[in-house]
């Protein structure tokens, strides 16, 4: 029966996936369906920053180039595998559906890989300092996604060519058109349940305890045995890897162009927004700034150009007003219950051990 | 006699110009309770820092049960068995007081990230485990019913105490107190003076314990080190230290001592 506790919150993900395009997504037009799907994206690339920010307390600004990182390369993968597989760059549902699943993964895959090399010898540093690092990485993406060359339509070409010479024909600066749409709202939600399970698992395990020492303190993080610098690039890495998830549902999302300029710094503060916003180390606070952050742009049309300056604004009266975000450390179920004076609601414990 | 525990020998340590700690040695036998004294600024907390990695000897050895420590991270030492407290305190201030415990708790765990995710029995029955023995230093402490509140609201005797059952957490073998009773007022000190007994025989620690204030440690220690300017100036059992006179004139002797 333990096992079954195990995997149940994992098959209650794939469940409810398929209850948000089945059940709730009909009730809606085509522009709010996809308006659903952005605001799983959203909350996909919050709840993993929130690891790095809120769990380990590291400050990185450049999650949005992780994002890039998956998404290129699972776009690669879908896009020039379907012209090995299927002859075109069409959605073949089944088959072309496994493709994107194994591209996704492996787009999370390689971001985690970037995010483990950019940690390690970042997170020695602290602060703003490691902010500038994850920066400058998120620059260094971008510069180098616009010098890659133009991606290649033809069917012949794409045989005869070597798969370096494919890896580098992502598009430039004009982006990377012309992939296949397979992102649905059932991947969308499967994904972000999935984070969603693992992120609340690991708040309330002793291995998300570890992470929140981290932050807390890290010099008596340490000195209780916790290896802070492990924890940190285990932050980082599995953030990465859900920011690379997101990058490859954003690719094949409908309507969205994958470009280096839509995944620079701007959308990596769009994210930072919102897990500062929700609360650094709330799970529910970043999935209700993820949804809000995405339909209020949606909702103020014509102030869409203001947007940075209201966020700014917004950032600088939270820092003011309420500096642990809206929720703090706390979860939405955990507001009301923590009391003022403490409850005698102690079973005592048995002997000491 | 046996071999030390915590067999420390030589250790210094220079800020730049200034010798925080010269040629310090120290033998720690299994369930002793020593002290290290001396006035403000006299190197203690540089020690514990010594001692637990915080900064690494430029001289010197320090080993636990034979094992030499030099330049292991503070962690590794930690899993080594050596514990502290903080003087200025350092609590997981947003966390609730039974986390901070249990984030001690975790070094001696073995279930690792995966387990957690999949919640496996052997995490599930670890975590039960882990929160049963936190509850119970908790009792230990009084903390038991604040178990549900954040650190930070703890009053400061409480999270003093705190500190101590954190650091027990660790199943540690030496346990190095830091001015566990500064800011405590009398009544305080004693019950505090008396739980360092209790804990010293209840979990078989060994203790190390900084404290300004004399009448406590001459009451509970056996062994005594008074430092000054980094150089050990006397060592020896309470009647010994008292009645040294460089001790008297270095520390004794200042009547403002008490109360740093
Ligand atoms: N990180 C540091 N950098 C420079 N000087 C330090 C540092 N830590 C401690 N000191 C100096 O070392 C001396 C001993 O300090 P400390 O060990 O804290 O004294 P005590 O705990 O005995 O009051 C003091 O003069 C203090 O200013
Ligand atoms: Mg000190």
């Amino acid at each position: 029966m333990g096992y079954l506790r195990a995997v149940s919150p994992f098959l209650g993900a794939i469940v409810l996936a398929f209850v948000m395009q089945f059940g709730v997504a009909p009730m809606f037009g085509a522009y709010y369906q996809k308006l659903l799907i952005d605001i799983g994206i959203n909350i996909v690339l919050a709840v993993s920053l929130n690891l790095v920010n809120g769990f380990a307390g590291q400050f990185s600004i450049g999650h949005a180039a992780f994002m890039a990182v998956g998404g290129y390369a699972a776009g690669a993968i879908t896009y020039y595998g379907s012209f090995h597989v299927f002859g075109d760059a069409l959605v073949h549902h089944g088959q072309g559906d496994v493709l994107f699943l194994a591209a996704t993964l492996v787009g999370g895959c390689v971001a985690a890989v970037a995010g483990w090399v950019v940690g390690l010898p970042s997170l020695r540093l602290k602060g703003d300092y490691l902010a500038i690092v994850t920066l400058g990485f998120g620059e260094i993406v971008r510069v180098l996604l616009q010098l890659t060359d133009d991606v290649m339509f033809k069917r012949a070409d794409i045989e005869a060519a070597s798969v370096g010479t494919l890896a580098l024909a992502l598009g430039g600066a004009l982006g990377f058109g012309g992939l296949p749409f397979y992102t649905s709202i059932v991947w969308t939600y499967f994904f972000a349940f999935t984070l969603l399970v693992i992120a609340v698992r690991l708040k309330t395990s002793g291995e998300g305890r570890a992470f929140l020492s981290v932050r807390e303190n890290e010099i008596a993080a340490s000195a209780m045995g916790i290896d802070t610098t492990r924890y940190k690039v285990r932050a980082f890495v599995l953030a990465a890897f859900f920011a690379g998830i997101a990058g490859s549902l954003f690719a094949h999302e409908i309507g969205t162009t994958l470009n280096p300029r839509e995944l620079g710094f701007q959308k990596s503060f769009d994210i930072v927004i919102m897990v500062v916003l929700g609360g650094m180390g709330s799970i529910s606070g970043a999935v209700l700034a993820a949804i809000v952050l995405t339909l209020l742009p949606e909702f103020l049309r014509e102030a869409a150009s203001y947007r940075m300056i209201i966020y700014a604004l917004l950032l600088i009266s939270m820092m003011i007003l309420r500096p642990q975000g809206l929720f703090g450390v706390r979860e939405v179920w955990e507001l009301y219950r923590r009391p003022k004076v403490s409850r005698p609601q102690v079973r005592p414990p048995g002997s000491l051990p | 006699m046996s071999e030390p525990l915590l067999d420390v020998s030589g250790l210094s340590l220079a800020f730049g110009g200034l010798k925080a700690v010269t040629d310090f040695s120290l033998k720690l036998h299994k369930g002793e309770l020593q002290a290290l004294i001396g006035p403000n600024g006299a190197g203690k907390t540089t020690i514990f820092n010594l001692l637990t990695g915080v900064y690494r000897p430029q001289q010197g050895e320090v080993r636990l049960g034979g094992r030499l420590l030099n330049g292991l991270p503070t962690h590794k030492i930690a899993a080594s068995g050596m514990a502290r407290t903080f003087q200025n305190i350092r609590l997981f201030g947003d966390l609730t007081v039974l986390d901070n415990v249990r984030i001690a708790c975790h070094l001696r765990a073995r279930a690792g990230l995966f387990s957690a995710l999949l919640r496996t029995p052997a995490h599930v029955a670890e975590e039960a485990a882990i929160r049963e023995k936190a509850m119970a230093l908790l009792e230990v402490f009084s903390l038991a019913d604040r178990h549900a509140e954040l650190s930070r609201n703890l009053p400061y005797g409480d999270q003093r105490r705190l500190e101590i059952a954190r650091a027990l957490g660790t199943e540690p073998k030496v346990l190095l107190l830091d001015e566990p009773a500064a800011g405590m007022n009398p009544q305080e000190k004693v019950a505090l003076s008396e739980l360092i007994t209790l804990v010293r025989h209840r979990f078989g620690v060994t203790v190390l314990l900084i404290e300004h204030d004399m009448a406590l440690v001459m009451k509970i220690c056996e062994r005594i080190t008074v430092i000054d300017h980094g150089v050990t100036i006397a060592s020896g059992s309470p009647l010994e230290v008292q009645g040294n006179p460089a001790v008297i004139e270095a520390y004794l002797g200042a009547p403002s001592a008490e109360g740093h």
